[in-house]
């Protein structure tokens, strides 16, 4: 991964971004498939190895379960495992990054049962081996290539509490956090002052104890540590005596790539700390989408026009061309639908969000009130992955677990885009504002 | 002369202190004075300070009385009938000077029975005598009675009338106020654990803030020093543990910074509390930090305080790197603003610098760039904000005036009223002020800043509104856990009651755990509000460069007086444009310098009040990422 140092790099990560989310959508979907009996196969060839010894351990797999005794059972595994040989046949040799395949026989939500036939590169090297039959598909593999391999630690400590937390591409995750009461300055009555500052002292003491046993249990597995790279936060001056204290371990000490003064602790530390600590970190996913997005939020309050929000502009904007950067959450709950009114034959388009998906009218015709037919229903996201490119767009997913993804999520409806000229949507969409305000207006009721 | 000034402070063995009943009634330097009681216990010496303010006060009042026009301590003429004289002579045989000696020191007065028994006399005669007088018909009389102790408690709205009388009159002067130190009983040593009614002076509490190393803790700690309420000992201990570590102007800090490794870097982390009082007002120190990372701290300080004072650096620099952007000059005036500051002192500090030397283009120069910033922050520049330059260090203008020789231009900018006072000094401006906001009839409102435990759960806290009485059954909010105020504590000392303004230590009858820091000690019967959803409206000060616009998603910590929670916006109300005033609904974002109502999740309830009820407990600000980015007010909360 490295950074968009030129164009062309960039739009292979943009590719690659992509692929990522496709796969991801594949793996839950096949994750969530369930099939009838043990007549699932999962297969996965690592590059580098030969189609022909994967075939003659295919060939020998169809012997073994001819002997099956229940009929329905064999028959299906036996039909999965000729799907597989038939999948094979169309590679020639293992492609250089490996390759997965998935066949079987899944139920359907309507209790129909579907043939499921996949094979696909995936987008870089898979290092595993695995044949598996069973009544499930087996994507753990596939998870692997999702995970970045970059893994960065954060200690966040001040004075009320600690939290270790970690960061792998756009996965943010709170390993633990607790709390503690120290002593404060407000002095005590009756108490010697020479005694309450050594039992400050003490309880200060046992503290940066504390922190660090916790530390060397979360961050160092199998006698090294698990992280590529340690960011100690902190207000005051725990975090420096922590890493001086000989209690820290020094394995650990090694690897601290940055400390940072962060002026809360817990969770908004801890968003503190991954900000600031951005060059450190180099290019986890995170800190790549919080720059995008602040570019973004940047043209927004630099009022230049050259940005868009929602969906129906952020597509007209895309009809238009004009969509240079095209950021979506990853996922975004908006369904499209192509709708036909049949009487007409006139078609139409729908963007609807699952509580809209509810309003009837919403699939009637306006005038006439007769029922439309639903042609094409896609998830909005998925239809984007597949035609972005057609409108001249690059486009980028986002998450909403930085405070920025938050905010573009919940704040600009998940979509929108960077535009290449300036665009006057207002006179467009002064319709849909109306619907806006009746739609929030029942909000208000709750005080 | 500047230099003499100096060499006076930094060696205060060179320096000590007359007794001036002109100036301003000052008590005289009790502590230094009476070496046995720096041997007894804390609660002993308090006792007996208040003891000693007592006779002070009666000094002064018999002096002025008998006293027309100016003069000093050695000429005034003696009212041969107050008796309080007639015992000194006696005890003296005879003696007027050694009568005189002994005068001026009351602490050692103190220790004749006779002459505690002649003030007790004169108290309450004086008592008898004011009966028609509103100003004492409250208390004293109260207090000198055992069993009138509870009817006391039921006239606590008075104090609010005292405490008028304590500021109302332009000419406060020390004699007419004398008496309401007399409050304060003598307690024997035997029973400093019964609770005693509470000093009817009004209580003030003054948060200094400014950018860090303007020297904050340095003026409070001279503050200190000046008005007698650390000793000589002490004094030369932190001298000489500041010239260890090569720091020799460090010393005053050392009162106010007592950590090690605040000590060490020089840097206030926590908020330093410390108290003193003068004849009229009693006050509590706080002393926030201005390094940024340690604002949280600073806010709940302010959250504290009625009175700021704003500590700016003169020296060349400094004022300006305070000032710029991000700077902490700006950040503290406007954190303290909504944080319910009523009055502003801008003390434009290191005057004796060499690049200042007192000099008035200096002065003006900072004034004049303050002056616009404060009034965008709201304050009312003409009446509610005074400036005053002095130096921390040396301690002119801080308790005696600055040698006209030194400063020439500022008696006359006093005679002309121009700072918004005519008061000279740091301390007779604090004198002058009065807290007109105070409701002690009302519901009653304690923000918990800290707890401990020390036999019993030790809630610090101060009171909002309402009065704050021993025994009685309090709620805490937001957990609505109903507990007993076992004991109240103003500054060490147990009394019966606290009224709205005291800083106090309340003993619950709860476990640590039932309290913490943000929750509210509230009336049983009328509890304070905690919501987690809120209607605000709220001004954008300053966003982030990382996320320059203000929508609904967007995160960030909500401060409202003692409590500190994440939270998260739900949704834009409405918006209005800085610039163009326009307002829309339903905006999608706004950016800064806008107004917005909009809806708020917190993490967890907090205790809170509308804007309109209760502005102390309706006030909140957002910081992000260590920095301010907006203040707001409550509107309205969803009750949960």
């Amino acid at each position: 991964m490295s950074s968009a140092k030129s164009a062309a790099p960039a739009d292979d990560a943009g590719d690659r971004q992509v692929e990522m989310w496709k796969i991801k959508k594949l793996i839950k979907s096949l994750q969530k498939a369930r099939g009838n009996g043990t007549s699932m196969i999962s297969l996965v060839i690592p590059p580098g190895d030969q189609i022909s010894r994967v075939g003659k351990m295919l060939a020998d797999e169809y012997g073994t379960a001819s002997n099956i005794k229940s009929r329905v059972n064999r028959l299906s595994v036996l039909g999965a495992i000729t799907s597989t040989q038939q999948r094979l046949k169309l590679y020639n040799k293992v492609p250089p990054n490996g390759l997965v395949i998935y066949c079987g026989t899944i139920m359907t939500d309507e209790g129909k049962e579907k043939r499921v036939n996949i094979d696909f590169e995936p987008f870089k090297p898979i290092n595993t081996s695995l044949y598996l039959c069973d009544n499930k598909f087996h994507t753990e593999a596939l998870d692997e290539l999702l995970q970045d391999d970059d893994r960065f630690g954060f200690i966040v400590m001040d004075g009320n509490g600690c939290l270790y937390g970690t960061l792998q591409g756009s996965h943010r995750e709170v390993i633990h956090k607790f709390t503690v009461d120290l002593p404060k300055k407000h002095g005590r009555g009756g108490q010697s002052a020479l005694r309450f500052a050594r039992l400050r002292l003490e309880k200060r003491h046992n503290y940066v104890r504390k922190v660090a046993e916790f530390a060397t249990q979360f961050f160092i597995t199998d006698n090294k540590c698990n992280c590529v790279g340690l960011v100690m936060a902190g207000s005051a001056d725990f975090k420096s005596e922590l890493m001086t204290s000989d209690l820290f371990d020094p394995r650990l000490l090694k690897h601290v790539v940055k400390t940072v003064d962060v002026s809360y602790g817990g969770e908004s530390g801890f968003n503190q700390a991954i900000e600031l600590s951005g060059e450190a970190l180099g290019n986890v996913k995170l800190v790549q989408e919080k720059r995008l997005l602040q570019k973004y939020f940047d043209e927004i309050s630099q009022d230049t026009g050259k940005y868009c929000f929602m969906v129906d502009d952020t597509l007209k904007g895309l009809d238009l061309g004009a969509v240079e950067t095209l950021i979506v959450w990853e996922n975004l709950d908006i369904n499209r639908y192509t709708l036909r009114n049949n009487t007409t034959q006139e078609e139409k388009v729908l963007h609807l969000t699952p509580e809209q998906e509810r309003n009837e009218s919403h699939f009637r015709d306006g005038e006439t009130g007769a029922e439309l037919e639903t042609i094409d229903k896609i998830a909005l996201v998925e239809w984007i992955a597949n035609n972005y490119k057609n409108f001249g767009a690059t486009l980028e997913f986002v998450t909403n677990r930085s405070q920025e993804g938050s905010q573009f999520c919940r704040g600009f409806g998940g979509i929108g885009g960077l535009l290449r000229w300036q665009v006057d949507f207002a006179q467009l969409d002064e319709a849909m504002h109306e619907e806006d305000d009746d739609e929030w207006g029942n909000d208000m009721d709750g005080f | 002369m500047a230099d003499e000034d100096k060499k006076g402070a930094l060696n205060p063995n060179a320096k000590s202190f007359t007794f001036n009943p002109n100036a301003s009634t000052w008590a005289p330097p009790a502590a230094a004075a009476a070496p046995p009681a720096q041997s007894q216990p804390a609660a002993i010496r308090t006792a007996q300070a208040a003891a000693t303010d007592k006779v002070t006060d009666q000094l002064a009042a018999a002096k002025i009385a008998s006293q027309a026009g100016e003069g000093s301590d050695d000429e005034e003429p003696i009212d041969e009938t107050d008796p309080l004289w007639q015992v000194t002579l006696r005890i003296a045989g005879g003696d007027r000077a050694r009568a005189k000696r002994m005068l001026e020191n009351p602490d050692a007065l103190m220790a004749h029975p006779e002459i505690v028994a002649v003030i007790d006399a004169t108290a309450a005669a004086d008592d008898a005598a004011a009966d028609e007088d509103w100003e004492t018909a409250a208390s004293p009389a109260a207090a000198h009675s055992q069993e009138a102790e509870e009817t006391a408690a039921a006239a606590a709205a008075a104090p609010a009338a005292a405490a008028e009388g304590g500021a109302g009159g332009d000419k406060a002067d020390g004699g007419e106020e004398g008496d309401e130190g007399e409050d304060a009983e003598p307690e024997p040593a035997e029973t400093t654990e019964t609770a005693i009614e509470e000093d009817p002076r009004e209580h003030l509490n003054l948060v200094f803030i400014g950018h860090v190393d303007a020297g904050k803790s340095t003026l409070s700690g001279n503050i200190l020093y000046l008005t007698d309420f650390v000793d000589k000992r002490t004094i030369e201990r932190y001298e000489r543990e500041a010239k260890q570590r090569n720091r020799e102007s460090w010393f005053l800090a050392y009162i106010m910074d007592t950590n090690e490794e605040e000590r060490a870097k020089g840097k206030t982390v926590e908020v330093g509390r410390a108290h003193f009082h003068s004849d009229v007002k009693r006050f509590t120190i706080l002393d926030a930090p201005g390094h940024n990372a340690y604002v949280p701290n600073m806010i709940q300080g302010a959250a504290q305080a009625d009175v700021g004072i704003l500590v700016i650096s003169a020296r060349r620099g400094e004022f300006e790197t305070g000032f710029e952007k991000g700077g902490q000059t700006r950040e503290h005036a406007l954190l303290a603003k909504t944080l319910g500051v009523r009055y502003l002192i801008v003390v434009i500090n290191k005057m004796d610098d060499h690049t200042v030397n007192w000099s008035r283009e200096r002065f003006d120069e900072c004034t004049s760039k303050l002056k616009p910033f404060l009034r965008s922050c709201g304050y009312a520049v003409k009446k509610d904000v005074m400036f005053v330059p002095l130096s921390g260090l040396t301690g002119a203008n801080v308790k005696v005036r600055v040698e006209p020789a030194v400063c020439p231009w500022w008696d006359k900018l006093v005679a002309d009223g121009e700072n918004n006072t005519q008061q000279g000094t740091l301390l007779e401006v604090l004198d002058r002020l009065h807290m007109d906001n105070r409701d002690p009839a009302g519901p009653l409102r304690c923000p918990v800043l800290d707890r401990y435990t020390d036999r019993g759960t030790i809630a610090l806290s101060k009171v909002e509104q309402g009065t704050l009485r021993a025994g009685t059954k309090v709620m805490i909010m937001p957990t609505k856990q109903v507990t007993r105020v076992e004991a109240v504590y103003i500054n060490e000392t147990r009394v019966s009651s606290a009224k709205t303004g005291e800083n106090v230590s309340i003993k619950l009858a709860c476990t640590e755990a039932d309290v913490q820091k943000g929750f509210v000690v509230c009336d049983e019967a009328r509890p304070c509000h905690a919501s987690k959803t809120l209607l605000a409206q709220i001004a954008l000060v300053e966003l982030t460069e990382q996320r320059p616009i203000f929508s609904s998603g967007y995160e960030a910590i909500f401060h409202c007086h003692t409590a500190e929670e994440e939270c998260a916006v739900i949704d834009l109300v409405s918006a209005t444009d800085k610039k163009t005033g326009k307002v829309t609904r339903r905006p999608r974002f706004a950016k800064e310098g806008g107004v917005v109502t909009a809806k708020i999740r917190l993490a967890r309830s907090v205790p809170v009040e509308k804007y309109d009820d209760m502005p102390q407990l309706g006030r909140f600000t957002l910081r992000t990422e260590g920095k301010t980015i907006a203040i707001g007010k409550i509107l309205d909360f969803k009750n949960e």
